[in-house]
């Protein structure tokens, strides 16, 4: 591959992993690069037929049948793939184990894709859940995927339990209380006895913010925890404040579900509860966020020079100002704005893509030369990392914007069509945004592809000489 | 007691927290929710209505249209502010979370016309010129001459197929038949609040 160019961290180390992990490691993200690659494929076309409504119109293709495949698809598909492949290396990394299964994260990756593929062939048949976001699966194809996520959290908590150091590194508190709070929930939003009529809204804003808040959000900062520091090669500044934003993130997180159902006929205690613990949820927020940053401070230079550390600040960032927009969200007097309109999309993106994808990508970057021996080109890199950020910053402004004008429209009572034409040329650039962010998406998979594994046929690790 | 040593006590009180978390803000309300009786009035749907409810959901309508109606101004032209007892049929809930389309808690007595719902499922921008829902056109058939018993759907020329008739499949009628069964009972409390569905029904 020859010397990286100048001024570029080229990677000195070359951890000897077991070639078998690594192997699985790169299976995990090539399965996830392609769930990504489908999904947004998906979503450019579906944003499409915002401003075409006529494009591509046939049963299985419709609109309503295609946005849950890509939500979903991102959502259990690419992001999780992704955020698992990473736990695959840091938790037994952090543990000083081994990873306590090969086999059981081998059968656990062919379930969730069997489940990702399932749900989404069934979704664009007519079939799904209600059209509940993100548990739109039916429950037959839900079980596959719960099993796949216990597995996980058996492998994990087997590892951790088997640690050669005396604590848990913070990291894993993340990550495997992430795995036990997912399994919980997702057994609270399939159980039927509780869930007839208005009270399924009540575990809908449960489990639609919990699925992020308690899945996505802990396993990426779990994540960052280690790789951050790792890559500065400098500790985290507060390893303390991780504890609080852990606690903190326990108690504010999941009482907060109801604040996508503001005005709603659900009981007024239970919205005003959401709205406060929406406020509350700045705590774990800015702990994160600003522990991350100063761990970060001082090392510019150093991230300036790096592939993957500018994912991971963009990363950090995000999480802190997303999360601050969705506790303004959550307010009564701007739900009057903002809610229903396309505002809502903006914050969905800007989270699940600005903070959870980034900091993955960060983590791709940084750990995999590592683990392979082989890096991706800095210039292709570097495609990836500014047409995934100009894309998200055209994507989210446009739909902000719009969907400010949207709800203005509302407040005035202009007639509702009025709010549809308004919206026509924001959705326009949303398409673009969208457009250079599934380039960047081309863009990744190519970059992966160039850091895949190489063994020889006795299973070493050969490296290459730079 | 050290959680940073102990895998169990760390995980078993971030378990345990949870679901003690979870009951009182999700499982236990939902339960009592469940419980709300009906709004005065409030018919359950019919087999047809029902069966066209499974073509909404599977359709993945509540996409973009909402069934909520907020106490709020902006709201007023979809009908009264939803109640609890309003939902007492609905399994799975259909409340949604965005309207690119108006909310259609109310659409049956806003848009009473079986016609104009046939029509604007087949051909939405024939009805709505700068809609921008998808065409349902599967729900359709194209014939050379309607059979006595068809729905005939009068697509205006320019988005009709040459010299033949749209005829509406059962699936169109009964996705129709529910659309006009959403209709808010009045209630009783609120006067004022009939007036205010009945006013919103030229909101198009």
């Amino acid at each position: 591959m020859g010397s990286p160019p100048i001024g570029k961290i080229s990677v000195k180390e070359i951890i000897g992993e077991d070639p078998a992990l690594v192997r699985l490691i790169y299976q995990y993200l090539a399965w996830a690069a392609f769930w990504l690659v489908f999904a947004t494929a998906l979503g450019l076309l579906l944003s499409l037929k915002l401003t075409n409504p006529d494009l591509l119109s046939t049963k299985f293709a419709a609109f309503g049948r295609l946005r849950p495949i890509h939500t979903n698809a991102l959502f259990w598909g690419w992001t999780s793939l992704a955020m698992v492949a990473l736990c695959l290396f840091v938790v037994p990394r952090t543990s000083r184990a081994q990873l306590h299964s090969l086999k059981v994260a081998r059968v656990a990756l062919w379930l969730w894709n069997l489940a990702v593929a399932a749900g989404s062939v069934a979704l664009a048949m007519g079939i799904n859940n209600g059209n509940q976001e993100y548990r739109e699966y039916v429950w037959p194809i839900e079980i596959i995927f719960v099993t796949g996520l216990l597995l996980h959290l058996y492998n994990f908590y087997r590892t951790v339990e088997r640690r050669e150091i005396q604590e848990i590194y913070i990291s894993n508190w993340y990550i495997v209380a992430a795995f036990i709070w997912t399994a919980v929930l997702v057994t609270v939003a399939y159980l039927p006895w509780y869930q007839h009529g208005l009270a399924q809204t009540n575990i809908q804003g449960y489990y639609m913010h919990q699925g992020v808040g308690m899945w996505f959000t802990p396993v990426a900062l779990g994540l960052t925890y280690y790789l951050l520091p790792k890559f500065l090669n400098r500790p985290i500044y507060s390893y303390s404040l991780g504890v609080l934003a852990f606690w903190t993130q326990l108690v504010f997180y999941t009482l907060i579900g109801a604040h996508h159902f503001i005005f709603s006929a659900i009981p007024w205690w239970i919205q005003t509860t959401a709205i406060v613990f929406s406020v509350g949820m700045m705590v774990p927020v800015w702990a994160g966020t600003s522990n991350f940053l100063l761990t970060m401070r001082g090392k510019w230079g150093t991230i300036g020079r790096s592939y993957s550390i500018p994912f991971i600040l963009v990363g950090a960032v995000a999480y802190g100002v997303a999360s601050t927009q969705g506790t303004v969200e959550s307010f009564r007097t701007t739900n009057i704005y903002w809610h229903f309109t396309n505002f809502t999309i903006g914050h969905s993106h800007f989270t699940m893509y600005g903070f959870i994808a980034f900091l993955v990508w960060g983590g791709i970057y940084g750990l995999l030369p590592r683990l392979t021996g082989r890096e991706p080109s800095i210039l292709a890199v570097g495609v990836h990392f500014w047409f995934a950020a100009i894309g998200l910053l055209i994507y989210v402004s446009a739909v902000s914007i719009g969907g400010t004008i949207q709800g203005s429209d509302w407040v005035r009572l202009r007639p509702f069509i009025a709010s549809v034409v308004d919206m026509a040329p924001y959705w326009l650039w949303r398409s673009v945004g969208g457009t250079l962010m599934f380039l960047s998406h081309l863009v990744f998979a190519y970059n992966l592809y160039r850091m895949r594994p190489r063994f020889l046929a006795e299973g070493t690790l050969r490296v290459e000489e730079g | 007691m050290n959680f940073h040593v102990n895998p169990r006590l760390l995980f078993g009180t971030a378990l345990l927290g949870f679901i003690v978390l979870t009951l009182m803000i999700a499982v236990i309300p939902a339960t009592r929710i469940q419980k709300t009786p009906p709004t005065p009035g409030l018919q359950p749907l019919s087999a047809e209505a029902a069966r066209g409810r499974d073509i909404y959901v599977s359709e993945g309508c509540s996409y973009c249209h909402t069934q909520q109606v907020r106490p709020l101004p902006e709201d007023e032209p979809f009908g009264r502010p939803s109640a609890p007892g309003d939902y007492v049929y609905q399994t799975p809930e259909l409340l949604g979370t965005e309207r690119t389309g108006p909310d259609l808690s109310n659409i049956g007595n806003r848009q009473p016309s079986q016609v104009w719902h046939l029509m604007h499922l087949c051909s939405p921008r024939a009805v709505v010129k700068d809609s921008v829902m998808p065409s349902y056109w599967w729900y359709f058939r194209e014939k050379d001459q309607a059979d006595p018993n068809d729905v005939v759907v009068p697509v205006p020329a320019a988005f009709a197929p040459k010299d033949k008739v749209v005829v509406a499949t059962p699936e169109a009628l009964d996705l129709v038949a529910y659309l006009l069964a959403l209709k808010q009972p009045p209630l009783k409390v609120m006067p004022q609040a009939e007036e205010a569905g009945q006013a919103g029904t030229s909101a198009h």
